[in-house]
């Protein structure tokens, strides 16, 4: 992932715009516009969130995938969430609300590309039982501009946990 | 209805098929499940995969109580409770990792990792004919593993694994032990955390097919694939389910055995030959029609093989570990052959997760649907109705007279006779181990 970030920070022009690109991209999650959340994609979306197992200080931290999608099974996943007679753990849907911050953002190493990391904080209601909570980590993004709007290539959400202790992940990070 | 009322204090209605929802909700019956059954039968712990080496070790439930589960110096898999045997702190407080010996934190006993205590560091201050050999750590009397699969037991005079595994050992050895080389475990388990039963994890895998159309609406509507559908419904006729004496069963989902083999493409192609080496002309022939199997290991390990993609198969292996009458976690692995490409066995991870992990798409469905369940039936109104397995009563007695292979094979599968079968196991031994 790093590869992917030049080492060169944006400047505040850009900082802005691809702020202001990921604030309404968390809107649009956060209203469940799930197919709107689609278009912003490029045909070579990776999207994957990980967690960890808990080992001892001296040993490497080892990060494994619970969800590592390409634009085909995304999209199923996707489409299942977004039709409420195809799925039951969101309908009725847990209500979130997402909070972005501790921007760090890098030119890409590719041409009109960006690396963008920062902090992910998002509150969810699970309606239908007792639990609310939060998912909790570090999202770094790779954005690339196409005929002039930002989309996301990549996306690797590392959450700060080893067992999800509110049953299963059915939303988007 | 509490318990049922037929004069044998169970829970289970053998009769009109019923089964108290106290045996899904109560802690008292968690408590009595905890030390009439996990404390004294055969529990899955881990697969010899995820501790390679000598020291590595994992964290895992046995029973009532957490145990360290290491490979020793000479290779050998040892079960022992993670607890200081001075004044008990948990010695190896990580998941998983790779230890030398084992010193606690607390005052210092040091252990071998094979569990004998090498010094208190005290050892001057004991009486005098102390017999140190005495004070290492308190191993899991029974230990063994089956094709990799590592299972251990609290009670001494349990049957050995293989007896306990009877029939079910035959599909377990095609689905875990069908090449040279045998099955490994792609990444660390998956775990969660769910607000339901255990045995609705048990009953869902031994052979609910009559879930599959509802709870899996989502999945299985955007499968866009017809052929697999249209292969499904016709092989509806050949499947079903098998169960055995310890209360052990799976759902075996073929498409018809009359159509050409090739017409169904299960498995690698690179891999078939390698399981026609280990494996008896008759599991190839049942790997070889499969669509999709699942089963439960009683009482609450189950696997799943399904179809990853054209050609690939995903092995998953499933824990149900109860946490209380309304709670489990979940842990769930995925497994492919050691032999196959790192490709396949990527492609074969990531589906396996798609469906089946912590984010899965059958997952979270099912996830939403049992704490519902669960929620739904914990207070006195509600259980004072049981939950019907009825489907099952017409096929109890009455198994499959041309069923050739191991255990006791009933058809149709989309009734309730295999989860019948496992909660009147359940029920003879919550009575009997008192």
């Amino acid at each position: 992932m790093n590869g992917n970030r030049s080492g060169t920070a944006v400047g505040d022009a850009e900082y802005m715009e691809i702020q202001r690109f990921l604030y309404q991209e968390a809107a649009l999650l956060d209203r469940r516009d799930y197919r709107g959340w689609l278009g912003l994609l490029t045909d070579d979306i990776n999207y994957r969130v990980t967690i960890q197992q808990v080992r001892p200080a001296e040993e490497a931290v080892q990060r494994f995938c619970i969800v590592d999608e390409e634009a085909d099974s995304l999209t199923l996943r996707v489409e299942q969430l977004a039709d409420p007679h195809l799925t039951h753990a969101e309908n009725p849907p847990t209500l979130t609300r997402r909070f972005l911050s501790n921007f760090d953002i890098a030119y890409g190493t590719a041409p009109d590309s960006y690396g963008v990391v920062a902090n992910l904080l998002v509150y969810r209601n699970r309606t239908t039982g007792p639990e609310a909570g939060f998912y909790v980590g570090v999202r770094l993004d790779v954005l690339r501009r196409i005929d002039g709007a930002l989309k996301i290539a990549n996306r690797c959400v590392d959450l700060d946990e080893t067992v999800l202790r509110d049953s299963t992940l059915s939303i988007l990070l | 209805m509490q318990k049922n009322g037929n004069g044998t204090g169970g829970w289970v209605d053998v009769e009109r098929g019923l089964v108290s929802r106290e045996a899904f909700t109560s802690d008292d019956v968690y408590r009595q499940e905890m030390s009439r059954i996990f404390d004294r039968t055969w529990i899955y712990l881990a697969h010899e995969s995820e501790i390679p080496s000598p020291g590595d070790y994992a964290v895992r439930q046995l029973g009532s109580a957490p145990v360290i589960v290491v490979r020793d110096d000479g290779g050998q898999i040892r079960v022992m409770l993670n607890s200081c045997r001075h004044r008990g702190t948990k010695l190896c407080r990580a998941d998983a990792g790779r230890i030398d010996n084992i010193t606690c934190p607390f005052h210092g006993w040091t252990y071998q990792r094979g569990g004998a205590l090498i010094t208190t560091g005290f050892d001057h201050h004991f009486p005098d004919g102390t017999d140190f050999s005495e004070l290492g750590l308190v191993h899991a009397p029974r230990v063994d593993s089956f094709h990799g699969l590592i299972f251990a037991c609290w009670e001494p005079d349990v049957i050995d694994l293989t007896d306990y595994l009877g029939d079910i050992g035959w599909y377990l050895t095609a689905f875990f032990d069908r090449t040279p080389d045998g099955m490994e475990v792609l990444a660390p388990p998956h775990r969660w955390r769910t607000r339901a039963n255990w045995k609705i994890g048990s009953l869902n895998f031994i052979g609910d097919r009559q879930h599959t159309a509802t709870t899996h609406i989502g999945p299985s509507t955007l499968d866009q694939d017809r052929s697999i559908r249209d292969g499904f419904r016709k092989a509806r006729q050949d499947s079903f389910h098998v169960v055995t004496d310890e209360g052990h069963g799976c759902t075996l989902t073929y498409l018809a055995l009359g159509m050409p083999a090739k017409s169904y493409d299960t498995h690698a192609e690179a891999l078939q030959p390698l399981y026609e080496q280990s494996l008896e002309p008759d599991q190839v022939a049942m790997l070889h029609h499969l669509r999709v199997s699942v089963g439960t290991i009683f009482p609450n390990l189950s696997f799943i093989e399904s179809q990853a993609g054209s050609g690939e198969k995903a092995v998953i292996l499933r824990l149900w570990q109860p946490v209380s009458g309304t709670e489990m976690e979940v842990l769930s692995w995925v497994f492919a052959e050691r032999e196959a490409t790192a490709e396949y066995k990527d492609r074969v991870l990531r589906n396996g997760f798609h469906n089946f992990g912590a984010a899965g798409v059958f997952e979270q469905d099912d996830m939403e649907l049992w704490a519902s369940a669960t929620a739904a039936s914990d207070n006195p109104i509600a259980r004072r109705h049981p939950y019907s397995f009825q489907t099952s009563l017409r096929y109890l007695d009455a198994p499959a007279e041309d069923h050739k292979w191991p255990g006791r094979a009933h058809r149709p599968a989309d009734t309730e006779v295999a989860q019948f079968h496992f909660m009147r196991r359940w029920d003879a031994l919550m009575q009997s181990n008192r």
